[in-house]
């Protein structure tokens, strides 16, 4: 909310300058966004008296004109028509920032220098309206009123010389969106005293009663309603001192009517209405909720489709108002007006909250009313408006107030006990500053004694209802920065087993690896979704169709950042993401679900493209295989002592890949190593081979031996290596054959490992050769020759006949 | 023929001297030692001298030859030496072989750091589900429906009463239902929301819920914990300004900033000139609150906290742009 300066000196005498306000304020919670000094813009701008003009010798449009700014009298070319000697006129001297320029077609600010126009010298300029931002009129210059004090600063002569404070104000404090709120703070802040203004009302011997009615049949939304009649009153433009405080804090001066209405709204705080009283049907309001589907026009003139739940403000006859949003178009005030009438109420929040959600239509009045407005504040703030309208528009008040109040709303009762207080804050606040402060927030002390105090809660402070809310009265007001910083003597330790991070673990591996991390957007397109299954999340109000699902697959996103980086050259990617996925589940079977049938589930995502090493003097370029992959992911369980896994070998192509192996691990599905297909690659705009591995990451940790880590004793004897070749069928696999020597090799063989895969002439066509090296190693003693020729010989026998191989180097 | 003898070896020895590579190496030995060589000549002239003479001249001639064919031999090694040294002199301006780099994204790398400074403190580590309940989200923690707080927070729904968590906080409440106190974690997460995207905001980011609940616990013990931690995390310098706030699951509640680690609180670009930076959201946790989840809060008090991690990382590493971190150029991921 917007607070100014200078509005807020009637209420209290403020004498901080302007950068003190803004850090009591936000000591106090009232965030200060901003401050805007207004006359900052019209420094250098004077009001001038035009004294001579004369026409310019060199040109016809130009004239040369002699202008009195107070300290000194200028001669200034100026090129409007309309200027003439005896006027009040803006004057920019020079050094003045033009706010904007007439002949640039953005109108952007300039400085005013000292200028010769045609052989003439010009030490200043007089300014159109455009030229001050004031308004569009670019025809000529502004002219002032003809008692404007000659050398008075511009700024001031606007009333421009304030301060604007945009303040933040929480939504437990409606109290604070008004100016009277705000200096109701800084009051106890700064130890000054609060002068609400009086209220002194004429009234005419006419009684209001005779004049006008109030029904309320919504008692629970319209707990409270009073209206006064103001008759005879003259609709024109308020004095320049009210335009100045609605301009001042954002608002657009209409009339003096709707001014005063929206002038007490700013200073107390509560909402007005004002309703042209000779359009209201029987001169009576009946406040009650609207027809199911009902069309209402409000006064932005638009059409508005109403609710069974919608309260609204009716007369005799029809509905006038949304109650506590916006009037309506046909008893709104215009310059025929002559009589008034102006609704003070208090609607329920809720029912206000409700109806301007729905309609996506928040006001200065709903944003009040939704948070809570002072049920008895009603009577003053129309009293005051009345008084206004007596004041500015000559109106006739009526005698009486019409309140209809049927339930009243008692400000509440509150026990405060010191040391609850203490314990919560942590320290002692003197009991002397506990009473200062809460009396300061217009609270009453009811009762006091050594133990605690009762108070009497205004109504106008809705947020404070407990005892809690009290201890933050006197915590805010008292100071945090007073409050120590105290760090308790006893060292809590957690008593679980401290566990390895399994996150971190797995991110350093894959980090030492060469793997950069990757964060990717959860939420993405629904068609990219589909093509990972129907079971995905929808977000029902996405804020884009991009981003209208959430993932089921890390895939995805991850092509996303590839074709980001290809974007800008860099062609060789390995990354990896740890990330959650979701999906809805039918299936009763399935793991606990946190939230109705959704499962949220964490994978992890290795990503493989481009050239396997980078760029070097010795190393033969070539491109990442899905056999980089293989190792990369066998590396990793390896390092996080993951054992019980194994490779489903599937010679599937999908949508998605275009081979594809999957990964078990404790007997369970876990995810898959992929060659992505180049259908999925475009449509993501990508040409290049794609290798990506997608695990998911709870079977990974459940599954890993880390924390059961154990030694076992290393092997007294040496390992022997043997190195053994087969010629076979292309049909078989090298998988198989490693798997014959396994079987046939028993417990010593103690590893193996392929070192080189032949084919050619040599071997014949169809056939190829594998060959592996074989460690042999025995717990018990070392091995002699035979007995290693003898194992060697079993193991070539067997692959031999089992296989259909033969042996090819020994 | 003495005399012969000494000026071949004086002249052999001179010429060796000049000898460079293997070219003139060769040259010379065939001049000097080859089957027609000089020395060769020599011996052939050794029968026509007289009988009484040779052995004297036959021996000096041998001396001749086995001296040249010494100091020839010295000087093949020389030069053959030389000519290694050049084959395997090393050039150690050759680039180091390089394998790609592998980088922490900057969120992580911020996460675990505030997740180490915590544990340290003995908080443990708590987690919940993305896809929230209105209750856990919102009720629970003392925001009904209708209430203006929910505007503070644009939500994504998933249907009536399921939405994607608007903040860690509803942690809080599955932790406090599951245990007794005391309670003392850290909740890390993703959270979401419905804001429109621009360089100051993203629909998602990532916070760190903190919740201590136990006897005794006060908003002083409150602002020195999170002043340990902003010391262990921004530098032993930094000073917090702790500023009254509202957040419907604690009272009393603060904004927290810290002095600006940039400039030290002068005025800089970063502190937009006013010295501090504003980074996380604390209380005491709301009775109300405690209501919910069977707490007695007569016995027990508590406070809580929640901190942006995009946010700190932003201030800590001067990134002008959310989205930076979300889209993972391999440039941006490089600088840390």
């Amino acid at each position: 909310m917007k607070v100014s300066h200078k509005w807020l000196k009637n209420y209290i005498d403020l004498e901080a300058e302007p950068e003190e306000v803004k850090e009591k304020l936000t000591m106090l919670g009232l965030e200060v966004e901003s401050v805007e000094y207004l006359g900052e813009k019209y420094k250098n701008f004077y009001v001038g008296e035009v004294l001579e003009v004369m026409k310019h010798p060199n040109a016809d449009k130009l004239t040369v004109c002699k202008v009195n700014v107070g300290k000194d009298t200028l001669q200034i070319i100026c090129g409007a028509p309309n200027v003439a000697v005896g006027q009040k006129v803006p004057v920019a001297l020079v050094g003045a920032v033009i706010p904007r320029n007439q002949h640039d077609p953005e109108g952007k600010p300039f400085v005013l220098t000292r200028a010769k126009i045609r052989g003439v010298e010009s030490y200043g300029m007089i300014c159109s309206e455009y030229e001050l931002a004031l308004g569009d009129d670019k025809e000529g210059i502004m002219v002032l009123e003809p008692d404007a004090i000659v050398g008075q600063p511009l700024a001031e002569y606007f009333g421009l010389d304030d301060v604007v404070y945009d303040v933040s104000i929480t939504p437990n404090r409606p109290d604070c969106l008004s100016h009277i709120g705000i200096a109701r703070e800084l009051a106890v802040a700064f130890g000054l005293k609060l002068k609400k203004p009086e209220v002194k009302l004429a009234e005419s011997s006419k009684k209001v009663f005779e004049f006008a009615s109030v029904e309320i049949i919504d008692t629970v939304n319209c707990p409270r309603y009073a209206a006064r009649v103001v008759l005879n009153v003259k609709v024109e433009p308020s004095p320049k001192w009210l335009q100045n405080y609605l301009k001042s804090v954002g608002l657009r001066p209409i009339n003096n009517i709707v001014d005063i209405t929206n002038f007490v709204l700013y200073e107390v705080g509560h909402p007005l209405h004002a309703f042209d009283y000779d359009k209201l049907a029987g001169h009576k309001i009946v406040v009650k909720c609207a027809e199911e589907g009902e069309v209402f026009i409000t006064l932005d003139g638009k059409a508005r489709t109403l609710r069974r739940d919608t309260l609204m403000i009716c007369d005799a006859e029809k509905p006038v108002a949304i109650a506590g949003v916006m009037g309506g178009l046909n008893s709104e005030i215009t310059e025929r007006t002559r009589n008034v009438l102006i609704e003070s109420a208090y609607f329920n929040p809720i029912s206000i909250r409700r109806t301007s959600k729905y309609l996506g239509l928040s006001t200065d009045a709903s944003y009040r009313f939704e948070r809570g407005a002072d049920p008895n504040a009603v009577i003053w703030a129309v009293n005051r408006a009345a008084q206004l309208m007596a004041e500015i528009a000559g109106g006739e008040v009526l005698e009486g107030v019409i309140d209809v109040y049927p339930i009243k709303i008692e400000p509440k009762i509150i026990n405060l006990r010191f040391s609850r207080l203490n314990s919560i804050i942590g320290i002692e606040i003197p009991k002397g500053e506990v009473i200062k402060i809460l009396e300061g927030l217009e609270l009453e002390i009811l009762k006091l004694d050594e133990n605690g105090l009762t108070v009497k809660v205004p109504t106008f402070r809705p947020d404070l209802e407990r005892e809690i809310d009290l201890i933050e009265e006197v915590a805010r007001v008292y100071g945090y920065d007073k409050i120590p910083d105290k760090m308790s003597s006893i060292v809590h330790f957690s008593t679980d087993k401290i566990k390895t991070d399994f996150h971190e673990l797995i991110r350093e591996r894959l980090i030492g690896a060469g793997f950069k991390e990757v964060v990717t957007n959860s939420m993405l397109d629904e068609d990219r979704a589909r093509i990972f299954g129907d079971n995905f999340v929808k977000v029902l109000n996405p804020l884009s169709r991009e981003m209208s699902a959430l993932r089921t697959s890390l895939i995805p996103s991850a092509l996303d950042v590839v074709r980001h980086n290809f974007g800008y050259g860099i062609k060789n990617l390995k990354f990896f993401e740890i990330g959650k996925v979701f999906r809805v589940s039918f299936d009763e079977d399935e793991k606990p679900k946190f939230v109705d049938n959704y499962i949220e589930e964490e994978r992890l995502l290795i990503l493989m493209t481009g050239l396997a090493e980078p760029i070097s003097y010795d190393v033969k370029e070539r491109n990442f295989d899905i056999y980089d992959l293989k190792g990369e992911v066998e590396k990793l369980f390896r390092a996080v002592f993951l054992e019980n896994y194994q490779f489903i070998y599937y010679s599937n192509n999908s949508e998605i890949s275009e081979f594809e192996l999957g990964v078990e691990i404790g007997g369970k599905y876990a995810g898959r190593l992929m060659k992505v297909s180049e259908a999925l690659l475009k449509k993501f705009d990508l040409e290049a081979d794609v290798y990506i591995a997608e695990i998911d990451f709870d079977l990974i940790r459940e599954n890993s031996k880390i924390e059961e880590r154990h030694y076992s004793e290393i092997p007294k004897f040496p390992s022997v290596y043997r190195d053994l070749a087969f010629v076979i069928d292309e049909s078989v696999s090298v998988g198989d054959v490693e798997k014959a020597i396994r079987e046939s090799a028993g417990d010593v063989l103690k590893s193996i490992r392929l070192f080189d895969i032949y084919r050619g002439e040599k071997i014949g066509e169809g056939k190829k050769s594998v060959a592996f090296s074989l460690e042999i190693l025995s717990p018990e003693k070392t091995l002699t020759d035979e007995e290693v020729n003898s194992l060697i010989q079993k193991v070539v026998k067997y692959v031999e006949q089992k296989l259909d191989a033969k042996l090819r180097s020994y | 023929m003495i005399n012969q003898i000494e000026e071949v070896k004086a002249k052999f020895l001179e010429e060796l001297q000049t000898l460079k590579d293997e070219k003139e190496l060769e040259e010379f030995r065939v001049k000097y030692l080859g089957r027609r060589g000089i020395i060769q000549s020599l011996f052939d002239k050794l029968k026509e001298i007289p009988r009484e003479e040779k052995p004297t001249v036959g021996k000096i001639l041998n001396e001749l030859k086995e001296l040249a064919q010494e100091k020839f031999n010295e000087k093949k090694k020389e030069i053959e030496a030389k000519k290694e040294k050049v084959k395997i002199s090393l050039d150690l301006t050759i680039p180091g072989r390089f394998k790609y780099t592998g980088r922490k994204h900057p969120l992580t790398q911020t996460l675990e750091e505030i997740k180490k400074i915590f544990v340290s403190m003995g908080f443990e580590v708590a987690s919940g589900p993305e896809i929230e309940d209105d209750y856990h989200n919102f009720e629970a923690l003392n925001i009904p429906p209708e209430h203006p707080a929910r505007d503070m927070q644009d939500t994504f729904f998933i249907k009536e009463n399921i939405i994607l968590r608007t903040h860690t906080s509803p942690v809080q409440i599955r932790v406090m239902k599951s245990k007794q106190p005391p309670v003392r974690i850290i909740a890390p997460g993703r959270v979401y929301r419905n804001e429109a995207i621009s360089a100051r905001s993203y629909c998602l980011f990532h916070q760190v819920e903190g919740l201590y609940v136990d006897e005794g616990v006060s908003f002083a013990e409150l602002k020195g914990t999170l002043l340990a931690f902003a010391k262990q995390m921004f530098g032993s310098s930094v000073k917090l300004r702790f500023r009254p706030s509202f957040f419907p699951f604690t009272e009393p509640s603060a904004e927290v900033d810290v002095s600006c680690f940039i400039c030290g609180g002068k005025g800089c670009k970063v502190c937009k000139y006013g010295g501090w930076l504003e980074i996380l959201g604390c209380g005491m946790v709301d009775p109300n609150v405690f209501k919910f989840v069977g707490y007695d809060s007569e016995r027990y008090t508590g406070y809580a906290f929640g901190m942006g991690v995009e946010r700190i990382a932003m201030l800590k590493y001067g990134i002008d742009d959310i989205r930076l971190f979300y889209e993972n150029d391999f440039r941006f991921l490089e600088q840390f």
